[in-house]
């Protein structure tokens, strides 16, 4: 067992070490050969200096590791109990400290490049007057559109309320599916477990805008679409919230009602449910709290309520018009946001 | 062999790390006794009580509980055992959000529909023992308390009721006075040994304090790396055996 997981580390530490150093010796490749579009759009030849970095990478890395040198990897991956015994410093112990700043500072590098970044673009006199038009325009609102406002932001906090609501009952159930220390004890479980948390990791890394596209094609642009893509969402992120709790409920408690003779059901019930009920609930309501805000940049494009309310003022450049909702959602998701930290305190 | 409600033959357990925390260990326990086991931290003790309620399954030996083999049952078998073989803890392991009342209810899930449990439909008398066995340890007038309100001594009487409303036959208990003071601990002491005379009930316990062995076992056995190095009454272990069992230098610590 233990040797099993000392092995995974190292592997982890491995593949950590050869891609970071790969990827150093790929930027300064780019950097000496000053690449053009057409090189760069190259994909075949590409992959192959890519390749032959990471292979190079991979050589030097076997040869730290004979030479018992500590990289990054071995750093970050180092089994816990070999942590505890604590390190001696030398001059080769510090080649973590050059690996993690030439691999920030190529990555910063490139990054300025990459993103155009341009202190005269910012200055510029003519684009900083644009900006002062804009929010000159927006800090004087128009006061006659806000019922219609009011109106479609009630509509988001509705969508927002039923993609919570309906999330809920069916994230409490996967959760315990989705919590190891319940479904390690038999082969499968652990099946079970194993494919739900990718699915639910899958869905949840695909973000709530793309699943609004993807609904809006389905069932039509509009609220109903938007709800869906926040559910499809709450569900996937609530799942992984209340499991990682179930993970750490207190061992005691569960002891004592399995000591009792009582089923698996039972101590589920007796034993984790009050133990968990209370962040639940603090998960819960943050999670509503969130789903306003994401509502409203769903609405973007086409969900519904404020926010397509506000992409159609936006479209025609009426200024004034998307001033008065902005502020309205200003209002109302710092209202939200207050409401939910001081029930979430009170809950502790 | 009639007497003997419990009958441990070459237990062993290896954890899956590779601990070997008991290693053929064999002993009796006879109907009605106040057995108590005694050893260093790291003897065994723990794990030996686990096995018998099956918290744990030994890796080799048998356990006897009215001459049937427990070692290796599955299922609701286990769930039966430990409805017939107690258990409290150190730390008491209630579920403190729940009443001192509810605690003790949840002694009743075994025989209770796994639905009516989760809906709280225990029945009236699962309602009424559970109130008489508050009474026995003398804290009925907490029951509505919630568990987290009590003190540790409190807790452990409510842990004791608990383990009550199972009906069961044995009562083990893991260092239950561990983390009490002196006084408490002989008030808690002093109700396992009202359930063991009052009630008959079986008592395997393990304890730190050779006072409280002296006083509350009618024998004793002791673990030393996870094998028996004594078993017989306690007044017979004198500094020699004391020495033998906590290593030399050790000195006896005494709580009144
Ligand atoms: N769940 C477990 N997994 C692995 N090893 C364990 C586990 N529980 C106990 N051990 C090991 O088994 C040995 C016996 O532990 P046990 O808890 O039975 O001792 P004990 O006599 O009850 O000690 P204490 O007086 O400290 O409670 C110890 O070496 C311990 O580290
Ligand atoms: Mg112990």
């Amino acid at each position: 067992m233990l040797w099993g997981n000392s092995m995974k580390e190292n592997v982890k530490a491995r593949f950590f070490d050869v891609t970071s150093i790969g990827y150093i010796f790929m930027m300064l490749i780019v950097a000496i050969v000053q690449p053009g579009e057409d090189v760069l759009l190259d994909l075949g030849q590409n992959s192959l200096v890519a390749l032959l970095c990471f292979v190079v990478a991979l050589v030097l890395v076997v040869m730290l590791e004979k030479a018992k040198v500590k990289t990054l990897g071995r750093l970050i991956f180092e089994p816990a109990h070999k942590k505890a015994q604590g390190q001696k410093k030398g001059m080769l112990q510090s080649f973590w400290g050059a690996q993690l700043s030439v691999f920030f500072l190529i990555t910063l590098i490139a990054s300025l490049i990459v993103t155009e970044f341009s202190f005269y673009e910012l200055s510029s006199q003519k684009g900083f007057e644009g900006a002062k038009r804009i929010f000159s325009a927006m800090f004087t609102p128009n006061l006659s559109i806000l019922p219609q406002g009011v109106l479609a932001i009630v509509q988001t906090i509705f969508m927002a309320f039923l993609a919570t609501a309906i999330a809920v009952p069916v994230s409490f159930i996967l959760s315990f599916l989705c919590a190891s220390n319940i479904m390690n004890k038999s082969a499968m479980g652990v099946i079970v477990y194993t494919v739900l948390r990718i699915i639910m990791n899958v869905t949840r890394s695909i973000e709530p805008l793309i699943w609004a596209i993807i609904f809006s094609v389905w069932v039509g642009i509009g609220p109903f679409a938007g709800m869906l893509a926040l559910m499809i969402h709450t569900v996937a992120s609530l799942t992984k919230q209340y499991s990682e709790q179930i993970e750490c409920v207190e061992d005691g408690p569960v002891e004592g009602i399995q000591s009792t003779g009582a089923n698996a059901l039972q101590v589920i019930w007796f034993a984790i449910v009050p133990q968990i009920v209370l962040p639940f609930i603090s998960f819960t309501i943050f999670r509503w709290d969130i789903n306003v805000r994401m509502a409203t940049i769903i609405g973007l494009v086409g969900g519904g309520g404020i926010g397509t309310m506000l992409m159609n003022y936006q479209g025609q450049a009426l200024w004034h018009e998307v001033g008065t909702l902005g502020l309205l959602i200003i209002a109302v998701v710092w209202a939200m946001d207050v409401a939910s930290a001081q029930i979430r305190e009170a809950l502790k | 062999m009639s007497n003997n409600i419990l009958s441990v033959k070459n237990l062993e357990k290896t954890y899956a790390n590779g601990v070997q925390a008991l290693k053929g260990v064999s002993f009796d326990v006879k109907k009605g006794e106040f057995l108590v086991i005694i050893g260093l931290s790291g003897s065994g003790k723990s794990t030996l009580l686990r096995c018998l309620n099956r918290l744990h399954e030994p890796t080799g030996g048998e356990i006897l509980f009215h001459g049937k083999n427990t070692a290796h049952i599955k299922g609701s078998e286990v769930r039966n055992l430990r409805s017939k073989i107690a258990m409290i803890f150190q730390h008491f392991n209630l579920v403190d959000r729940h009443t001192v009342m509810s605690n003790v209810m949840m002694g009743s899930l075994h025989s209770t529909g796994t639905f009516q449990s989760l809906l709280g439909l225990f029945s009236d008398k699962a309602k009424e023992q559970a109130l008489k066995y508050l009474k026995l340890v003398g804290i009925a007038d907490k029951a509505n308390y919630r568990a987290s309100q009590l003190s540790g001594g409190q807790k452990q009487r409510v842990a004791i009721a608990r383990a009550l409303a199972q009906h069961p036959e044995v009562l083990l208990a893991d260092e239950p006075v561990a983390s009490l003071d002196p006084a408490t601990c002989h008030t808690v002491m002093d109700y396992l040994e009202k359930v063991n005379k009052e009630l008959g009930i079986t008592i395997v316990c393990n304890l730190h304090f050779l006072s409280l062995v002296r006083r509350y076992a009618t024998r004793v056995i002791a673990l030393k790396g996870g094998q028996v190095i004594y078993d017989g009454e306690p007044k017979n272990i004198d500094n020699a055996w004391f020495e033998k069992i906590y290593g030399e230098g050790a000195k006896e610590v005494h709580i009144n």
